[in-house]
């Protein structure tokens, strides 16, 4: 696996503080890579220390295999990076502050890549290149933020919270538009809408307290955390003394039963990665319970979360 | 080093552009000129025998000292904005991630606002002019005052430039380098008041007024300008320092 980012016992700490404590994690080039965590977690932190906009305490950042440090200036072309606020000049016309990132970009490149008007098409500015930034929209100014993390054709682009403060229709717009910029860039971003992970990352790493809790594939991730699994049922009637025919025949960790109305709600938590749902149907209807469904808990980004978070204890998630 | 002197050249674009699209340059030439014009024409009115001697001593040379109380209004407001905007906006970042340097920020930055300040002081020029129009001819004490006026406001510019690196609050900065300001002025004040010779020529020294009076009277030596020019790459230090600290 090519490493576009890779993080390796990264600390930093400011005076009577530690944001970051032995961060080590890795970005897979060309994955669309979720960075989660709740508010002052040290996600902006490292955003900024991988970018090179402040140094890290200790260890060692590389994108691409090249230390951050020791090659701050070739690292830097490699990334484009949306800092959380975006970095706009309010009174420019868009095109001229893409022109004018792009020329400030540049300086000691000899490569140029005139790729202006490809990124106004892809950023979906064209109509709007005329105008002053000031006037825009939201939606339009973090589109014009956006662009400029593109100028000059970045291998990674870093987006830091992309979303944040936009109205549903810009988000959805925005959200499209990083999910097509997934074929040509590695893509590191934090976000605090779930949703939207489980939508275009195919990687996730979980930050709480400067401490990474969790990272890798979405998937692997999921069925990691499958050790074990929660599969609900509803039936009509319950006797306390299917409890333990259930207990002996399934590998059951708990069950809790509740009942509602004219229905019972079981949740059983079982040990391993097997799919129980028949096993269960066989012995209610046996037994039975007039079965009415049973569905199997899918571990969703959220939980992952979640669990993540709630391990340090203090976890914050807006 | 072309792309270095490029580098320099963009943001100082830019900085002059978005200056003279704004009202507040105007304002601001438009408040000094015409208070300097109403001080200039009082003083002309005011001086009753108009030989040259006269004319340099009683219109000339305290005009020069009121244009130096304007720049010391004028500068802090002028350079304010210049770090400070950009911390607030974030668009800090944005030059901090490019190929400039802290050094060309700072310089970029510099060269700005000396072109405003050169602006409002050509403005000025009118007033000599029309002395001589009248027939003065005493030319080594304007052109000497008026560089005395140009190292003055590059010296203000590079402490507000200082100021505004300091806090992303507009209001702080400005008040910050009137402090700073005022409490060099302070010092020549106390070099009168002070027994010991040796302290009263050192608090003299440091103090910018003391050197933009010999600009003023024509009795410029090389320590005046010695003394501009380290105060100026002192306070352009500090400010580079000061945008590194921001890194850490």
């Amino acid at each position: 696996m090519e490493r576009a980012i890779e993080l390796i016992n990264v600390s930093k700490s400011y005076p009577g503080v530690t944001a970051l404590s032995d961060v080590t994690f890795s970005v897979k080039k060309g994955s669309v890579h979720g960075f989660l965590g709740p508010n002052g977690a040290g996600k902006s932190t490292t955003m900024n220390i991988i970018t090179g906009l402040i140094p890290p305490s200790g260890g060692t950042v590389k994108v691409f295999g090249e230390d951050v440090l020791e090659h701050p200036e070739k690292t830097k072309r490699r990334i484009g990076f949306l800092p959380e606020h975006a970095p706009l000049y309010g009174t420019m016309k868009v095109e001229e502050y893409l022109k004018f990132v792009q020329a400030i970009n540049s300086l000691r490149s000899t490569v140029t890549h005139d790729d202006f008007d490809e990124t106004l098409e892809l950023c979906g500015l064209k109509d709007v290149s005329h105008r002053l930034i000031k006037n825009l929209s939201k939606g339009y100014r973090q589109r014009v933020a956006i662009a400029q993390a593109l100028i000059g054709r970045p291998d990674i682009v870093i987006l830091d919270e992309p979303t944040v403060g936009l109205d549903p229709t810009a988000i959805v717009e925005i959200r499209e538009l990083i999910y097509s910029l997934r074929e040509k860039h590695t893509i590191l971003l934090s976000t605090h809408i779930l949703h939207e992970v489980n939508l275009i990352c195919d990687h996730i790493t979980i930050i709480n307290r400067g401490r990474i809790m969790n990272s890798g594939p979405i998937h692997e991730l999921q069925s990691g955390s499958e050790e074990t699994q929660l599969i609900q049922a509803e039936v009509m009637s319950w006797r306390d003394e299917i409890k333990p025919i259930l207990f002996r025949d399934l590998p059951l960790e708990d069950l809790h039963v509740q009942t509602k109305d004219d229905f019972t709600k079981l949740t059983f938590k079982l040990k391993g990665k097997d799919d129980y749902r028949a096993w269960i149907s066989d012995i209610l209807v046996k037994q039975n319970c007039q079965l009415l469904g049973l569905t199997k808990q899918t571990v969703d980004v959220e939980n992952l979360f979640k669990n993540a978070t709630e391990e340090e204890g203090k976890g914050r998630f807006q | 080093m072309k792309a270095w002197l490029r580098g320099i050249s963009l943001l100082y674009k830019k900085e002059i552009k978005d200056a003279f699209l704004s009202p507040f340059v105007y304002i601001l030439s438009g408040l000094f000129i015409a208070l300097g014009g109403w001080v200039f024409f009082s003083l002309l009115i005011a001086s009753k025998n108009a030989t040259e001697a006269t004319l340099t001593a009683s219109v000339l040379i305290p005009s020069f000292s009121l244009y130096r109380f304007i720049l010391m209004i004028i500068c802090p407001l002028l350079t304010m904005r210049l770090l400070s905007e950009e911390k607030k906006n974030h668009t800090i970042e944005l030059l901090f991630l490019s190929d400039l340097g802290n050094t060309q920020i700072v310089l970029s930055k510099f060269f700005s606002s000396m072109t405003i300040v050169l602006f409002m002081l050509g403005l000025t020029i009118l007033f000599p002019v029309i002395l001589g129009i009248s027939g003065y001819s005493d030319w080594g004490v304007v052109v000497s005052g008026y560089a005395g006026l140009v190292f003055l406001s590059a010296a203000y510019i590079s402490l507000g430039l200082f100021a505004s690196s300091l806090s992303s609050n507009y209001v702080i900065c400005l008040i910050l380098a009137i402090f700073m300001m005022l409490g060099m002025w302070f010092m020549v004040l106390s070099a009168g008041n002070t027994d010991n010779y040796i302290v009263g020529l050192i608090l003299r020294y440091f103090s910018e007024s003391f050197h933009f009076e010999n600009f003023v009277r024509g009795t410029v030596r090389s320590f005046n300008f010695v003394y501009f020019l380290s105060f100026v790459g002192f306070f352009m230090f500090l400010t580079e320092k000061s945008l590194n600290s921001r890194k850490w």
